[in-house]
């Protein structure tokens, strides 16, 4: 049944470009691919493990970089870069992670937020290799054919496909890692991570297992930001907003499912970027509020509240029919 | 020499105003517990209502700040009680994550009424700088620092002597016992959070002569609350005092002797080292 449900997700995933020509839809379906990927990233650690970050905004940072400096100073094209800094933001993870994880709740969260505004401000000042306030800008994309034609940059259709293709990856290793003992590993921890030691958990490396995870996605995220805008500067991509916006993707879709920041991200990201279409500032009005209003009045989330009630329906449908 | 003393007094200068900030974070974390990530934009509102009191009615910035300081006193309590209570009995992660969502809607909505453009006040009195003893001192940076260190002692002492000052040292060190003895717990945390909020408005007020404004500029604010309070060790008033005096000066000194790019990474930098490796804070002081 959620096999079927997945199936018909993706397939009407991969027909989209052919439904519609409207390149601001294409557009939106971009940058809730892309939020997907990142609540999806940020669950992992936040949502399983219970461990809060404010500062994934670091990784994507730099995968962004990484992307953008692979391909303008050794000439590697971002296909290859993409990963590269996805490998690159999960090297990053592990000092990180060292330090902070011997934090816990609110101070392990305050940590990473530090932890991301010294990045963002080594990028902002290293300017032999970020160019500094400046940014990094890419005028072309180098030319590849896909099945004998060439890919046409202009448009947005390989974009779409090519995040897709990331955030359905980003959710098959969701799925499977938190099906496996990882998973229960980190339910464990986020309950109560002295109990978890004590029945013998590695609880450090388990959670830097999953931070490198974490940055890992988060970093393929940065990649293709940098790919699609084409410009990256540190305000563009090391903002405390984007480690905000990522942890209320999460939040408010749904902490622990792997439906939920999908739900999350489609909506916020819509309801913002429409906002923005229209007044230009202040898109994140409705991250703020949806956010209090998710804390106040459902705190598993709409996709957590969905689900119950959905069960509860079936439950009420089944004893009506024996 | 002259430079060094330069340093230590524009250090000390900016500290004060640190100092008031962070002592409104750190009574409201003391009381409740809570990691409030919308005080930088209480101090923002404040910036803001006197520039607005400035541009509009031609009111001295630091005159408005008696309509201002209130009314966001006033507005902390009403938030408290209606938004933060309810979601309390959720735990320190939960008002975390709403605080940021509080946050995130202040800030988005100024900019959206606002716009998000930087913005100065020019005050007249500003030309010509106060010069004792060689050293450089702007008029309204000064009466920011008289003005700062006046409230801050001012608070302090109503901490100390006052009743309601005692009965919100007691709730901070212990809420049931505190409640035992009397003590109406819930009209404490919401005094406490309107004090809190109070101390933000003001630090804003009296910060708009030495910094950019723009809706946004909380995010930077609560960042160097938090290495503040961190540093002084959370819920303590005299580590918050010390903290932001501290905080001041690395930053002056970093700025002249390090490098001006780099002097809030330093801040950072002692902030991750002292949640490592002094998690009760530098000076060891308990909580006020």
């Amino acid at each position: 049944m959620n096999r079927i449900a997945a199936g018909v997700a993706i397939v009407f995933l991969l027909a989209l470009p052919w439904l519609t020509d409207n390149q601001f839809l294409l557009h939106l379906a971009i940058i809730v691919l892309m939020w997907t990927l990142m609540g999806l990233s940020w669950n992992l650690l936040g949502g399983y493990a219970g461990q809060v970050s404010f500062g994934h905004a670091a990784f994507f940072g730099v995968g962004a970089y990484t992307t953008m400096i692979l391909y303008l100073k050794v000439g590697l094209a971002p296909w290859y870069g993409i990963p590269l800094g996805g490998v690159v933001a999960a090297l990053f993870s592990l000092p990180i992670g060292y330090l902070c994880f011997r934090l816990r709740g609110p101070y392990f969260a305050l940590s990473t937020l530090a932890v991301a505004e010294i990045t963002r401000l080594v990028a902002l000042n290293w300017e032999t290799l970020t160019a500094g306030p400046v940014g990094l800008l890419i005028t072309t994309l180098p030319d590849v054919s896909f099945l004998g034609r060439p890919v046409d940059w202009e448009s947005k259709e390989p974009f779409f496909y090519i995040i897709a293709l990331l955030a359905v990856s980003g959710m098959l290793a969701t799925h499977y890692m938190m099906r496996g003992r990882l998973g229960a590993y980190l339910v464990a921890i986020r309950e109560d991570e002295d109990a978890a030691e004590s029945v013998g958990i590695d609880t450090t490396r388990a959670k830097a297992l999953t931070l490198a995870a974490s940055a890992f996605f988060t970093g393929l995220a940065g990649g293709f930001y940098g790919m699609y805008f084409r410009y990256v500067d540190p305000d563009a991509v090391f903002p405390i907003a984007i480690s905000i916006e990522t942890v209320f993707i999460a939040v408010v879709g749904g902490l622990g499912t792997v439906v939920g920041p999908i739900v999350g991200a489609v909506f916020l990201t819509t309801v913002a970027e429409t906002f923005r279409e229209r007044f230009v500032v202040g898109h994140l009005i409705f991250y703020g509020l949806f956010m209090m209003l998710v804390i106040r009045f459902m705190p598993e989330g709409i996709w957590g509240r969905a689900r119950r009630l959905y069960g509860r329906f079936r439950k009420g449908g089944s004893r009506g029919a024996a | 020499m002259e430079i060094a003393i330069q340093s230590l007094v524009s250090g000390l200068l900016t500290g004060s105003l640190y100092a008031m900030m962070a002592v409104g974070l750190t009574i409201i974390f003391g009381v409740m517990r809570i990691i409030n990530l919308a005080h930088g934009d209480m101090v923002m509102l404040g910036m803001f209502g006197a520039f607005w009191a400035h541009s509009l009615w031609n009111v001295d910035p630091f005159l408005s700040g008696l309509l201002w300081v209130p009314l966001l006193f006033l507005g902390g309590m009403l938030v408290y009680r209606f938004l933060l209570r309810p979601i309390m009995p959720g735990g320190e992660l939960n008002t975390l994550l709403y605080t940021a969502g509080l946050s995130l809607l202040i800030a988005n909505v100024a900019l959206f009424l606002w716009t998000g453009d930087y913005r100065t006040v020019n005050l007249p009195y500003a030309l010509e700088p106060f010069r004792p003893f060689g050293i450089s001192i702007p008029v309204p940076i000064a009466i920011a620092f008289g003005l700062a260190a006046l409230i801050t002692a001012g608070l302090y002492g109503f901490l100390l002597r006052t009743d309601l000052g005692r009965a919100i040292r007691a709730t901070s060190q212990s809420p049931e016992a505190a409640a035992l003895m009397g003590i109406d717990v819930n009209r404490i945390s919401m005094i406490t959070f309107g004090l809190g909020t109070a101390l933000a408005g003001a630090a804003g007020v009296l910060l708009v002569p030495s910094l950019y404004l723009y809706p946004t500029v909380g995010e930077i604010l609560i960042v160097k609350s938090f290495v503040i309070v961190v540093l002084g060790g959370l819920g303590s008033v005299p580590g918050a005092i010390a903290g932001g005096l501290l905080l001041g000066l690395v930053e002056s000194f970093g700025a002249v002797y390090v490098s001006v790019a780099y002097k809030d990474t330093i801040g950072f930098i002692i902030f991750l080292l002292v949640l490592l490796f002094r998690p009760q804070g530098l000076f060891g002081v308990g909580r006020a």
